[in-house]
Parts: structure tokens; C-alpha cells; sequence
């Protein structure tokens, strides 16, 4: 099936800085995708380069195999959220929505109630008449959105629009920005720097640093099986144990003197906290398991964080609750983790 | 507590008083001077005399139509330059050799400005020179002595005020709004009608509100530049503050011309607001 969008070889450099390198990636009607990765990795540039505000040097960008690489904005087929919501100062709530059914020949009554349903699928039905200034930012958050959908794009850019909201408010629109997008069924392209959110919201997640796209997949097999050390570290807590060649296909591990059967060029094995256990009484048989010393105790209610040291290595032990908040630093406590939770990464 | 009640009031006091001396006192004086006569009494007779006479209100209307047209071509002229200088230089240094140009001129002063216009419009000067020798016309065209040499005098010394005020305003409208009206599917001339320039309309309507108030009690450009032929407003004024020595009858001239200026600004003003709500 032909994707919706796809992105060919695009690049894009400003004054000596490549911004994007050869970035490939397809998108499919209806898909969330979320372009995830710390500022400056090049993830605005490409949804800028997507929506028509930079024009990428070389490359091809396709919407339902149209070549739009070089298209203004103004004829794309897709809508854009933008992160300060850039809601027309004075133009009232309804008029905001409204403007782009209206400015492409809709009558003004037409457009107006094509509005009027916009802000009522975002739960703003009663403001229409308010000036955008006179809402809090989630409900600014909320037109922006209901602007952008007003005229059932097939594909929507957001550009972190979550990041000026405080975290409680930000959990809420997470699930309700997923279940509008289930219910349009339009694909979000969804730029965020904050891996829980990408996580929680996307179907599958871009993982991009220093403007190259370093790992694409389903948020569970990026959490599980990051491609790169970089994936691993910047997508939940990784546990990296060196790894030293031992014999072919083989490398010992720098915990409890692990021997095990890796892929070609593995440097480092990632273990996720979750998979790494405190062993009380007798060891289970299927875990390695090495004593250590408890360095720090880290509990925020939901999970406590472990860290031992065991030798050079200080591992993270994840404890749902607040088992083992009780343990003092200096205690000495034996390690155990699964063998089939590790992960090997190359490079 | 005592020592900061003290300077709380001298901040306060320090403006009031400044205000009063310089823009209060000398109005009240003109307004005072207007309604009295010499032997002090109380007299609307100078208003009376001034508003029952036709000559005045011809005087008038050549005022506010030299003001009104200047204005408007002051900001035709003023967008344009404005959004050259915002919106499309790019070369740092460029756009400061604009801004200084266009600035320089408002350190100079009017009497030399205007008499430098009076050497370039005259018969023989350079302006008529150039038309001839380009075909665009037989004979010299009359500038001295008409509204338009008035005209191009005054816009001449008054659009820097409208570029500064419209570029201002453009210069801080952020650039997410015109393209989120690009990404809402609208071209760049809807997006400047509809975004763009309700936006900088504030910004717009300050600058025509100074070029006009200028403009309206301009005296050194319009009585250099009218070669005797033409008579505004504050010529009249000055008139009888310098020649006739009439200071009530002066007064009541400057008064009126205030007065006046004053109304046409509120209307303006209220405009401003009003398409400000409405766009």
C-alpha cells in the first residue's frame, strides 16, 4: 500500500550546521507517529520541512505520492499545531476556527457551524465567542487543535504542543489528543522530547539525534530492543554492562562473570531496572546473580529505584512501590537478573 | 517607612509638576487669553468672530486638506518602506544604512529641509530639470505656490514617523501567525489582509495620528513652500501673535485649531479600535 507521506533521502543544513541527513521515512494513513529526540536533533526542522515553512535541499517529500517537496504551505494538504498555538490575536475563538473553511470559499454561516462542531469534539463548545487571551493555555491548546481539524486534514503536524502545560494537565490531553485522532482517524505526526509521552501517545515512535533518524519502531520494541546505545539512553533507564569478546560469537559480561552467546560486534548489554531483581533466601536457578552494595536509594511512590554497586558497575534495581525504600546505603545485597532480559547493542 | 512615604511622594510629584509647568500652564495661559480681553473681561467674542467668518473656515479646510492628504501619503509611502526595511532587507548592515536615512533627515531642521525643497522645485530647479529632460513634460510644472509643493515638503519631513511606528509593529508580530494562516490553506496577500495588517493596524494608526497632528499645525514647510500664495491655518496664528499682536484673537485661533485637531484624532482613533474588533 502506498504510504501517506514519505520522506526520501531529505536534507537540510543552515550555515554550516546539518540539520537533516538523508532522513527515509513512510507514514501511513491514520498512524500516530511520534518524531522523538533531545532539542537540536533536527525533529522541528522535519516536520517544518513537511509542513512548507523550509524547503530541504536535496530529498523528496510525497503526500500520497504527490511531490509537494517544493510546495508553499499554503497548498499542502495538511494541517499543522503549532507549539505557541499561534491563535490570531483578534480574531475571536469561533473566528480562529473557522478561518480556514471561511477563507477557502465557505459561506460565513457554513463555516461558523463547521467550527462550532471543531470546538465541540475538543470539549470548547461554549467559547467560540471568547477572545483566544481570555482562556487558559490548555484551552488555547484545545483551539489550536480544533482550528488545525476543522477542515479533516489526512494528516496533522503537532509540534510539541503539550510542552507548555503543567504535567497533570499534560497526562490528561495525552489520552484525549490519542482518542481524538482515533475517532478522525487522520495520522499526527507528533513532536515531543519527552519519552513517556511518546510512549504513551504514538503507534510507533522516530527515535532522531544530530539530525539523522537512529531507530523506528513501536514504542515496546524501542523500550526492549533499542538499535544504539544513544535509543537505549535516551528512551527509559538503561543498565549497560561492557562487554568483552571471549572466543567467536561469544563475550563475557562485567557481571557475575556472565559468559553468553552474542551477536557479531556487540560492545555493551542494555538490562532494563524492571529486569534486574534483589535476591533474598535462595536464588532462582535461571538468574545470574552477583552481591553488590546499596549506593542509593531513590523511592517516588510509584516505583523505587535501587542503585548497587557491584564492583565497577553501579546497576539500577526497579521496585514497583515502595519496596525496599527501607534499605540503607551500605547494605550489602545480592543482584540477580535474567539472562533473557539482556539486550546486545554494537558500537 | 516616613522616608520612603517622602520619596514615593517626590517620584509622584516630580512629574506632576513638570507636567504642569510645561504643558498645562502654557495652555491655560492660551486658553485664558482667548476668552478674555484686554481689560480682563470675559468674552467668547474672539470665537464668535472667528467662526462666523467664512475666510476662516476656507482657511480651515485647506489646513485639514493638506493634513489629511499628507497623512495619506505619508502612510502609502510609509508601509512599503516600513516593510522593505522588516521583512525583506536581510543584510544586517543594509537595513542600518535604511534606518539611518531615514532617521538623519529629523536631525536636521525644517527651515533648511524646506528650503532645500524650494531650490529643488523651483522652475529651474532639479525636480523640473529631471521631468523635462526624461519628455515627461514641455513646460516646468508650478510646485511653489500649490498644494502639492506643500504637500511634498511636508511628507517628505514627516513619513520617518510613519515607518518607525507601522515597521515597529511589524517588527514584532510573530512570524507563527502568518504561517499558521499559510498552514490553514490562505496565500500570502489574504494572509497580509487578514493576519498582517489588522495586526499591525495599532502600530498604523499611532503613526497617521502623529504625521497628521504634525502636519495640521505645520508652519515653517506650508509658508516656505506656499511662496505667499496659500494660507494655512497656523499661519494665521502666527500672524497675530507677530505682526498684529493680537494675543486673545491668536489664542482663540490656536484654540480652535485644537480643539478641532483633537476631534478629528478621537474620530480616528475610535476607527482604529473599531477595525481592530471587526477584522
Amino acid at each position: 500500500m502506498q504510504p501517506l507521506l514519505s520522506l526520501e533521502a531529505v536534507s537540510k543544513h543552515f550555515a554550516g550546521h546539518q540539520a537533516l541527513r538523508d532522513v527515509e521515512l513512510g507514514v501511513s494513513a491514520g498512524e500516530f507517529v511520534a518524531l522523538l529526540g533531545p532539542s537540536g536533533c533536527g525533529k522541528t526542522t522535519l516536520l517544518r520541512c513537511i509542513a512548507g515553512f523550509l524547503i530541504p535541499e536535496s530529498g523528496r517529500i510525497r503526500i500520497e505520492g504527490e511531490d509537494i517537496t517544493a510546495a508553499p504551505p499554503y497548498r499542502r494538504p495538511l494541517n499543522t499545531v503549532f507549539q505557541s498555538y499561534a491563535l490570531f490575536p483578534h480574531m475571536s475563538v469561533a473566528d480562529n476556527v473557522a478561518y480556514g473553511p471561511r477563507r477557502a470559499g465557505a459561506s460565513r454561516r457554513e463555516a461558523q457551524g463547521r467550527a462550532r462542531e471543531a470546538l465541540a469534539l475538543v470539549g470548547l463548545g461554549e467559547m467560540g465567542a471568547r477572545l483566544p487571551r481570555a482562556l487558559s493555555g490548555g484551552q488555547q491548546q484545545r483551539v489550536a487543535l480544533a482550528r488545525a481539524i476543522v477542515n479533516r486534514p489526512k494528516l496533522l503536524l503537532l509540534d510539541e504542543p503539550l510542552s507548555a502545560l503543567d504535567l497533570k494537565l499534560r497526562r490528561r490531553m495525552q489520552i484525549e489528543l490519542k482518542h481524538i485522532q482515533e475517532k478522525l482517524g487522520i495520522a499526527f505526526i507528533f513532536v515531543t522530547h519527552d519519552q513517556e509521552e511518546a510512549m504513551a501517545m504514538a503507534d510507533r515512535i522516530v527515535v532522531m539525534h544530530a539530525g539523522r533518524i537512529e531507530q523506528v519502531g513501536a514504542p515496546a520494541d524501542i523500550y526492549r530492543a533499542p538499535a544504539t546505545r544513544f535509543v537505549a539512553e535516551f528512551v527509559g533507564e538503561p543498565n549497560l554492562i561492557p562487554a568483552t569478546p571471549a572466543g567467536p560469537g561469544r563475550a563475557r559480561l562485567a557481571f557475575a562473570g556472565l559468559e553468553l552467546a552474542v551477536p557479531e560486534g556487540t560492545s555493551c548489554a542494555m538490562v532494563r531496572p524492571e529486569d534486574v531483581v534483589l535476591v533474598e533466601g535462595a536464588a532462582a536457578p535461571d538468574l545470574a546473580t552477583a552481591t553488590g552494595v546499596v549506593e542509593d536509594v531513590v523511592a517516588i511512590g510509584s516505583v523505587t529505584t535501587v542503585f548497587v554497586r557491584c564492583g565497577d558497575l553501579v546497576l539500577k534495581v526497579a521496585r514497583l512501590g515502595m519496596s525496599g525504600a527501607d534499605l540503607e546505603p551500605g547494605a550489602t545485597v545480592a543482584v540477580g537478573l535474567r539472562p533473557a532480559g539482556l539486550h546486545f547493542i554494537a558500537g | 517607612m516616613a522616608a520612603s512615604r517622602t520619596a514615593l511622594a517626590l517620584l509622584l510629584f516630580a512629574p506632576l509638576a513638570f507636567f504642569a509647568a510645561f504643558f498645562l500652564a502654557p495652555m491655560a495661559v492660551v486658553a485664558i487669553s482667548s476668552v478674555t480681553t484686554d481689560g480682563d473681561t470675559l468674552t467668547f467674542a474672539h470665537y464668535a468672530r472667528i467662526l462666523l467668518d467664512e475666510y476662516h473656515w476656507d482657511v480651515l479646510w485647506v489646513t485639514f486638506r493638506i493634513a489629511l492628504m499628507t497623512t495619506l501619503i505619508c502612510m502609502l509611502v510609509g508601509f512599503p518602506l516600513a516593510w522593505y526595511l522588516v521583512r525583506i532587507v536581510r543584510w544586517r548592515t543594509w537595513r542600518r544604512i535604511c534606518v539611518i536615512l531615514v532617521i538623519v533627515p529629523l536631525f536636521t531642521s525644517n527651515i533648511v529641509r524646506s528650503f532645500g525643497w524650494m531650490v529643488l522645485l523651483g522652475r529651474t530647479g532639479l525636480v523640473n530639470q529631471a521631468l523635462m529632460t526624461l519628455g515627461l513634460t514641455e513646460r516646468p510644472i508650478r510646485f511653489l505656490g500649490t498644494e502639492t509643493g506643500i504637500l511634498i515638503g511636508l511628507v517628505y519631513i514627516l513619513v520617518p514617523f510613519v515607518v518607525l511606528a507601522v515597521g515597529n509593529a511589524l517588527a514584532t508580530i510573530d512570524n507563527s501567525y502568518e504561517e499558521a494562516s499559510a498552514d490553514l490553506g490562505v496565500g500570502p496577500a489574504r494572509t497580509f489582509w487578514f493576519v498582517t495588517l489588522p495586526l499591525c493596524l495599532p502600530g498604523a494608526v499611532s503613526g497617521a495620528i502623529i504625521v497628521f497632528a504634525l502636519a495640521v499645525s505645520a508652519y515653517v514647510t506650508p509658508a516656505l513652500l506656499s511662496g505667499g500664495q496659500i494660507t494655512v491655518f497656523s499661519m494665521l496664528i502666527f500672524q497675530q501673535y507677530s505682526s498684529v499682536f493680537d494675543f486673545h484673537y491668536g489664542a482663540a485661533l490656536s484654540i480652535t485649531l485644537l480643539v478641532l485637531t483633537l476631534v478629528l484624532v478621537g474620530i480616528a482613533g475610535r476607527i482604529g479600535d473599531a477595525g481592530r474588533r471587526a477584522a
